[in-house]
């Protein structure tokens, strides 16, 4: 391993360099190649579509990256946007104002995330893949259970407007998340709660070893996926006119793709706000122009498919090329 | 001494390349049987390069090795063992959770009821006993590997190559986990397989190492050959002129006397059962004092206990004001802020965060004044990664580059670099050299007394007696958890601390 201390300067600048680029260089040659294919793709109406259709997956992704730059995942996200959009529904229906109803909403779905969390650095257990499966299955019987399994639907009509519409010529979810990105970019970049979860993500003792207070951290990034769950589940609720107890099923692996996509480590450490909204764009691009070429949906589940392997198979091979170039 | 016969193997030209930039440069030498052969050479000399060639992991860009004087083409590892070529590398590569048989046995289990491959365990522990034999360890086949030390480990690693059927052996630094009395063991093991013709490959930092076993050593310095002499015929000054290119100026040799100042990190009867019992110490400003002992005598255990990083059942550890004003640390945040810093043993498994910049693990213990309100300062925390960087003089391209790409030396001098601050009043050390060249070394000598002429507290805990010697006030010796003995610099040497250390009389 000494010799790494010989690599040359420029390896290391290139795969910098492409772990920032490369994921918005896909985007744009996927963008080249379906306004090639379709005439439909470039037009005003069909992109603000895309972003509308993106937004929700692209608000889970964001607070799946929190979750995987500390080299943990969060399965739960999909069943919290399922037990949360129950409760909003119901506080709706209960006569709560919208906007307190919204916020209890994303408090919930926090809450839950804490919940996560507490599994992980109280309970101790193993991996959160088996605290957060355990979530997943909790939330989503909770949310069938409080429902009674069938939609609650009726939501007050100035709710709907405001968050499922526009907001001068922008759909509002593209604003909400948008503005969720830019406060997770400066969370992630600008404060030290950010960089201590790269810094755990990287070396959890090295972490410790220098005060940074690890459990607190954890329980703060699963909260913070959980409250992102919350926020997906008005956006969500909003567009469906109704509180559906089976919504967001599958949602979390969506979100991992994009995170995925996004040029982030599964090992955690590394990852990006920009790189991971640029994921779910393409996954979001990817949909769109599959559906405006009219391929089937089976064929568009294995182009998916597809992508995310071909994502991070590149960044297996730069890794490698970096490391012995 | 081994008689040098017809070489086993030959070495031709050798040269290797990563990107264009030339880690191996027509390197030539050979091994003969029953010949141990130490390869010197500070880091990034090509060492890992060359070995990493020599056991099939690495196909080299020119060049030619011949094996009983035929041609062999390498790039294999499997190819390599079935010669008889096995690497021993500095981490033991074994898996854990299995017991010393089947790791003895991996990948060759013997199995009976042919195609259902049912591990025959008689015939698999009758094999690893031999090997285990082979280099004198007593362990029971059936015990888990993690539950071993690491000596233990490195025994169990070196009877796998041997039941492999090796008949050159590589070994990567095997000494740097292992204690005095640890060393001296294994070098025994080494000469007994020596004397049966096995060859033997031995990379290490240590002269007196390279002295106690050697027949003759190769010195590498940026991917070439500098020199192969018979041990006997070289000196110390020789191989390190060799090795650094450069005459080390006797840094080590002279020690200006520090008068010491009061006391700052009071340490009284810390416990922490079945690992410390009772240990008391104390370390005065500008004061640098050693703790020796064997691996395992709780050396690591003490300075992670102190520092707070690992809990104690009972006893206090104070870091005293000026005027003797005492503050009970207990917590690791609580050591921190009243000053105290830690190195820990490891710095790729406990100290860095390989992912990030050099100035981001510098500044991952966030220093007054590079945060408010829960923002970072970046500005300030650059300042400080600055100061560091140029303060312990550590080579990188910038700031921003990966910590990764710095060499073992640098690496370590990011993790000091964290609590050299203003701020800092004790600093406690885990083997801060371990797995760094002599000049690096040399350097963060010099930079501990530095920092103890800054007036800092430093507790440093080494296997290396000789680095104690040079650079510590006062040595605290532990055994078994306990502290055993103390001696002053001035009486202080070699034989008197083994014989603490090991309890003998």
């Amino acid at each position: 391993m000494s010799e790494a201390a010989t690599l040359p300067a420029p390896a290391v600048a290139r795969a910098t360099w492409w772990q920032r680029v490369g994921p918005l260089l896909g985007l744009a040659l996927l963008c080249v190649v379906l306004a090639v294919a379709s005439p439909h793709f470039l037009t005003v109406d069909n992109l603000l579509n895309v972003l509308r259709q993106s937004a929700i997956n692209a608000i889970l992704a964001l607070g799946q990256l929190v979750v995987i730059v500390t080299a943990g995942i969060d399965l739960s996200i999909g069943s919290i946007v399922g037990l949360t959009i129950v409760l909003l529904a119901m506080m709706m229906r209960g006569g709560m104002a919208s906007a307190l109803a919204c916020v209890l909403t994303v408090a919930a779905g926090a809450a839950v995330g804490l919940g996560n969390g507490l599994l992980l650095t109280r309970l101790k257990l193993p991996h959160p893949f088996i605290s957060t499966l355990g979530t997943m299955n909790v939330a989503r019987g909770a949310a069938l259970l409080l429902a009674a399994g069938v939609p609650i639907s009726g939501l007050p009509s100035g709710f709907r407007e405001t968050v499922a519409g526009s907001a001068f010529g922008i759909p509002s979810p593209v604003v909400v998340a948008g503005a969720l990105y830019l406060v997770g970019h400066l969370f992630l970049t600008r404060t030290v709660w950010g960089r201590d979860l790269y810094a755990i993500g990287g070396n959890r003792e090295a972490a410790r070893l220098c005060g940074i207070p690890v459990d607190r951290r954890l329980n703060l990034a699963y909260a913070l996926s959980g409250g992102a769950a919350g926020l997906a589940a008005v956006v969500l609720a909003a567009r469906m006119n109704s509180g559906f107890p089976l919504a967001g099923t599958g949602a979390e692996l969506d979100a991992i793709a994009a995170v995925i996509v996004g040029g982030a480590s599964f090992f955690g450490g590394v990852g990006t706000a920009g790189g991971t909204l640029i994921g779910a764009l393409i996954i979001g691009f990817l949909r769109n122009g599959l559906n405006l070429l009219d391929v089937s949906a089976y064929w568009q589940m294995i182009v998916i498919g597809a992508v995310i392997v071909a994502a991070v198979c590149i960044d297996v091979l730069r890794q490698r090329v970096g490391r012995e170039a | 001494m081994a008689t040098l016969t017809a070489p086993l193997l030959e070495v031709q030209g050798i040269t290797k390349r990563f990107g264009g930039q030339p880690a191996l440069q027509d390197v030539t030498m050979g091994l003969a049987t029953g010949e141990v052969h130490a390869v010197a050479g500070e880091n990034g000399a090509g060492k890992s390069t060359l070995m990493a060639i020599l056991s099939g992991a690495l196909r080299p860009d020119a060049g030619a090795l011949l094996w009983e004087g035929r041609p062999v083409a390498f790039g294999d590892v499997r190819a390599a063992q079935a010669l008889g070529i096995s690497m021993v590398h500095q981490e033991p590569q074994l898996v854990a959770s299995l017991s010393v048989a089947e790791n003895v046995g991996l990948g060759r289990l013997p199995s009976r009821l042919g195609p259902l491959r049912v591990v025959d365990r008689g015939r698999l522990r009758g094999q690893a006993l031999q090997a285990l034999r082979l280099v004198r360890a007593e362990l029971s086949p059936e015990r888990r590997v993690d539950t071993l030390g690491v000596a233990e480990r490195q025994l169990v690693a070196i009877a796998r190559a041997l039941h492999v059927g090796a008949r050159l052996i590589i070994l990567d630094e095997p000494t740097s986990s292992l204690s005095a009395a640890e060393t001296e063991s294994l070098f025994a093991t080494l000469g007994a397989l020596r004397q049966r013709g096995t060859a033997i490959v031995y990379i290490s930092h240590r002269l007196e190492e390279l002295r106690a076993l050697a027949d003759r050593v190769t010195v590498l310095r940026d991917g070439r050959v500098v020199t192969t002499v018979p041990v006997a015929e070289t000196s110390n000054d020789a191989l390190i002129l060799a090795m650094s290119g450069r005459e080390l100026a006797a840094v080590d040799a002279a020690r200006d006397e520090r008068p010491a100042g009061d006391v700052v990190l009071e340490v009284r009867g810390l416990t922490r059962r079945g690992r410390l019992h009772e240990v008391s110490l104390e370390v005065r400003a500008g004061e640098i004092v050693g703790l020796a002992g064997l691996v395992g005598a709780g050396r690591s255990r003490a300075l992670r206990t102190v520092f707070g990083a690992d809990r104690a059942d009972r006893g206090e550890v104070r870091v005293l004001g000026a005027g003797g004003s005492g503050r009970r640390v207990g917590t690791l945040r609580e050591a921190i802020a009243a000053g105290v810093g830690l190195v820990p043993e490891d710095r790729r498994a406990l100290g860095l965060v390989m992912t990030a910049s050099v100035a981001e693990n510098i500044g991952l213990v966030t220093p007054p004044g590079t945060r408010r309100l829960g923002l970072l300062r970046r500005r300030a925390l650059r300042e400080v990664a600055r100061r560091a960087v140029e303060a312990l003089r550590i080579k990188t391209r910038g700031l921003d580059a990966p910590v990764r790409t710095l060499s073992g030396g640098n690496q370590q001098k990011c993790v000091l670099g964290r609590w050299v601050g203003p701020e800092s009043r004790v600093l406690l050390l885990d083997e801060p050299t371990r797995g760094v060249d002599v000049s690096a070394k040399a350097e963060i000598h010099r930079h501990l007394r530095e920092l103890a002429g800054r007036g800092l507290a430093i507790l440093v805990s080494s296997s290396e007696l000789p680095e104690l010697l040079a650079l510590c006030d006062r040595i605290v010796v532990m055994r078994q958890g306990r502290v055993v003995g103390e001696l002053p610099r001035a009486r202080a040497s070699a034989p008197e601390l083994v014989r603490l250390a090991t309890g003998t009389r």
